[in-house]
């Protein structure tokens, strides 16, 4: 007989399921990192600048906060580089270094410490860093976009140009689709040869990179097809509802940070709703509202009513349904 | 895989790897007698056992050695030797707790006899009820509520179908599975006593689909069983006629918690037993296939329950087996039995690892509820502590009652155990899909335990003031 070895007494289940908080919240880091690199290949080496320091940023605040408030060390489980990712792949690809800093120092510091870290913030915190920064910053925010490479053989200049979003608004849909490099524009939409925030050009790789997750089962697609659908029904009047399905943060929005756990309703009636608010919201923002784009304050916006929707739509109890027969 | 659906449980559930490989192909095998056996006098619901034997009696296997009184079961003798001083011992599930010992002597007498009933099939209801209970049968699917009082319907009750639970949904264990294998008549024959002695005209026995071979084999005894007219239910109500009792064996979706009475009643008529309410409020009972085993060997041959069905497995375990070993042999003999633990074994599970227990020494003994031994290795979950809620919702979708195990834990977390009761906390049976899912490894079945202890204090201080 083998010496009898240390015995843990650990209450029951001693199994679990592999995944864990710090594997779900790398994997979503990856997912998002070929639409990163998309981004720094389209708009040029400077565009790291944008996306390192926000990421920098983001984990330096998550330590310091940690530090001082006493808690367990969090930065091991990578929500706080993803705040940072997320809040990089929505700015302008190039802009004063300290700016996406002051951001994601923002997001982490009072989006989310405050409220009391992880699990307990209200509103997703790269998007309140990203809302913080539009108002801050608001000509580095909405004026100053790169144009990107026109192809992958053309060379890359420094000129300024808007975004399909914003010409549409402020041109029409012809204007919008003139930016988008001559006959095969939706190709380029798609593709994401165009002028855009860093990590929402290409729609192909963030699609790559949602698809990833939900495989996995990390996400759902209950809130982005709710989305999706929103935003098709409200722009539907527009005229160019694919433009919009196609332009803009939708896609980031609706896979990466509307279907953030901590922000979105837990069962899938509140989270339709939820989805469906976003989608209507998104679209009469862009329509009616001051900025071309609108999943940003959309989904703030929706944050806003979690909690209502967490009380309005929970699991049916088993006994209560039905009755015996 | 032929396209037929399989029966199962209305919502939740998860599917942790089975882990059965290693035992569920081997065949049960004896224990030899092992040098002593510790009998704790609780090893079932109801009031502890009265020894009625003293230090240094001589008893023989099979022999009665404490009294059951008027809730419990009493206790027999599993070896044959001397009885040692009385005294306070390790228990797997209370500490210590009051056993009375069995030495093994050089020569053995061997088991008392217990010839057969002739008349066994024909015996009335109280009759079977007595012997079932002198044989201190319990629910040996891990409850060990005594048998006998489970057969007797509280007044007004009345119950039209027995279910026999063979679901063994709990990864790593095989011992039921096997047990059907090696003893489908007995099975059958010990679900149509207690059909008799209910006198309900269906028996179904529930399976997990994995256990093909299991049901064959049941499905051959019932058609000898009913070739020898065994199968004729005596209804309650004198003067009433005699009907033909039905058997259905049924394949079930591999799902856990499939074996949980709740969930199998579910599956297997789809009826909803309400919160907190046993099966007979919707006309069903249920009863594990090793306690069918020990009823038919109670009735037929007025024989005790002596011995049980053991998995010893887990990555930890050096020769992993199916096992009869007497109950009250100790742990640490049957681990040398199998060929001793490896040194990096963290975790010695008594019962499956999703429900069982962690037992902190191996010297204590095994008793009637215990249906495995899993022997794990390495890390456990919360072993480095867990994290907050993040909201994910997996825990929503794991609870087969639909409960909210996430909200029972935050409130619990924030000091505010008796808010919990509208998220269910005390409908809660801890099978332990909530916290085996949460990725933030939250012991959420603690939490809902905390919960569900301070609304029952709570409650009991109210209804005193």
């Amino acid at each position: 007989m083998s010496t009898s070895p240390e015995l843990v007494l650990a209450p029951g289940p001693h199994l679990r399921a592999s995944e864990t908080t710090a594997r779900i919240m790398w994997w979503v880091n990856a997912a998002l990192a070929p639409a990163a690199l998309w981004g720094v290949f389209v708009f040029g080496t400077r565009s790291l600048i944008t996306l390192g320091s926000a990421i920098a940023a983001a984990a330096a605040a998550e330590w310091l906060a940690s530090r001082a408030l006493k808690r367990r060390a969090s930065l091991g489980d990578g929500s706080a580089v993803c705040t940072g990712l997320l809040l990089a792949l929505t700015l302008p690809p190039v802009m004063p270094w300290w700016m996406p800093a002051l951001g994601a120092a923002f997001a982490i510091l009072v989006a989310k410490m405050m409220f009391g870290g992880l699990g307990f913030n209200l509103f997703n915190p790269a998007l309140a860093g990203r809302a913080f920064m539009m108002a801050s910053f608001p000509l580095a925010m909405t004026g100053a976009w790169t144009a990107p490479r026109a192809g992958l053989t053309a060379h890359l200049d420094a000129v300024t140009t808007a975004t399909p979003l914003a010409a549409l608004k402020e041109h029409g849909l012809a204007e919008a689709m003139k930016l988008i490099a001559g006959p095969n524009a939706w190709s380029g939409l798609v593709l994401g040869f165009r002028p855009g925030s860093l990590g929402e050009v290409s729609v192909v790789l963030v699609a790559l990179g949602a698809f990833v997750l939900v495989a996995r089962g990390i996400i759902g697609l209950t809130i982005p097809l709710s989305v999706f659908a929103g935003a098709i029904a409200s722009t539907a009047l527009s005229g160019a509802p694919l433009l919009h399905l196609l332009s803009g943060g939708l896609w980031l929005g609706a896979f990466f940070m509307a279907t953030d756990y901590v922000t979105s309703p837990n069962t899938r009636g509140g989270q339709i709703v939820f989805g469906l608010v976003i989608g209507v919201l998104t679209g009469v923002i862009r329509m009616f509202g001051g900025y071309p784009e609108g999943i940003c304050y959309a989904i703030l916006l929706a944050n806003a009513l979690v909690p209502a929707l967490n009380l309005w739509f929970r699991p049916r109890r088993m006994a209560l349904v039905g009755s015996p027969s | 895989m032929p396209a037929i659906e399989l029966l199962t449980f209305g919502r939740g559930g998860v599917h942790p790897d089975p882990h059965k490989e290693s035992t569920a192909s081997k065949p049960i095998e004896v224990m030899p007698t092992p040098h002593e056996v510790r009998l704790p006098l609780i090893q079932h619901l109801g009031e502890p056992a009265t020894p009625i034997v003293k230090k240094n009696d001589l008893v023989r296997r099979g022999q009665k050695i404490a009294d059951g009184g008027a809730t419990g079961v009493p206790i027999h003798a599993t070896i044959s030797g001397k009885v040692r001083p009385i005294d306070k011992h390790p228990h797997p599930t209370q500490v210590l707790s009051t056993a009375i010992v069995i030495e093994r002597q050089a020569e053995d007498p061997g088991e008392l006899e217990f010839p057969e009933d002739p008349e066994w099939r024909s015996c009335s209801a109280a009759e079977a009820i007595a012997r079932i209970r002198e044989a201190g049968i319990v629910g040996l699917g891990g409850a060990a509520f005594p048998t006998w009082r489970k057969l007797q319907l509280p007044e007004g009750a009345t119950v039209d179908t027995l279910i026999i639970n063979g679901a063994e949904c709990e990864p790593y264990l095989t011992s039921d599975s096997r047990l059907m294998l090696s003893q489908p008549r007995e099975v059958v024959e010990g679900a149509l006593v207690m059909a008799r002695i209910l006198g309900v005209s269906r028996v179904l026995i529930g399976l997990e689909a994995d256990k093909r071979e299991a049901a064959d084999a049941l499905r051959e005894a019932w058609a000898q069983a009913a070739g020898a007219g065994a199968v004729v239910a005596r209804p309650a109500g004198a003067g009433a006629a005699a009907t033909a009792i039905v058997l259905g064996v049924r394949a079930c979706e591999v799902r856990y918690p499939q074996g949980a009475e709740r969930q199998l009643v579910a599956a297997l008529t789809g009826r909803n037993v309400p919160p907190r309410a046993l099966p007979i409020e919707v006309g069903v009972l249920v009863q594990n296939v090793a306690t069918a085993v020990a009823v038919h060997d109670a009735v037929r041959f007025r024989r005790p329950l002596l011995d049980r069905v053991l998995t010893v497995t887990g990555p930890g375990i050096k020769h992993p087996c199916n096992l009869r070993v007497p109950i009250g042999t100790l742990i640490g003999e049957i681990v040398v039995q199998c060929g001793g633990i490896s040194d990096d074994t963290t975790r010695v599970i008594a019962g499956g690892p999703m429900m069982g227990r962690a037992l902190p020494r191996l010297d204590v003994p095994v008793i009637k509820g215990m249906n495995g031994l899993v022997m794990l290795t390495g890390r456990g979950p919360q072993s480095r502590g867990y994290g907050p809620c993040i909201a994910c919702g997996r825990c929503l979708e794991a609870c087969p009652l639909g409960l909210e195990p996430d909200q029972v834990s935050i409130r619990v977390e924030a000091g505010r155990p008796l808010e919990t009761q509208p998220y269910g906390a005390l409908d809660c049976y801890e099978c332990g899909c909530c916290s085996y899912v949460c990725p933030a490894e939250r012991p959420l079945v603690q939490f809902m335990q905390v919960a569900k202890s301070a609304l029952r204090r709570s409650a009991a201080v109210k209804a005193v003031a």
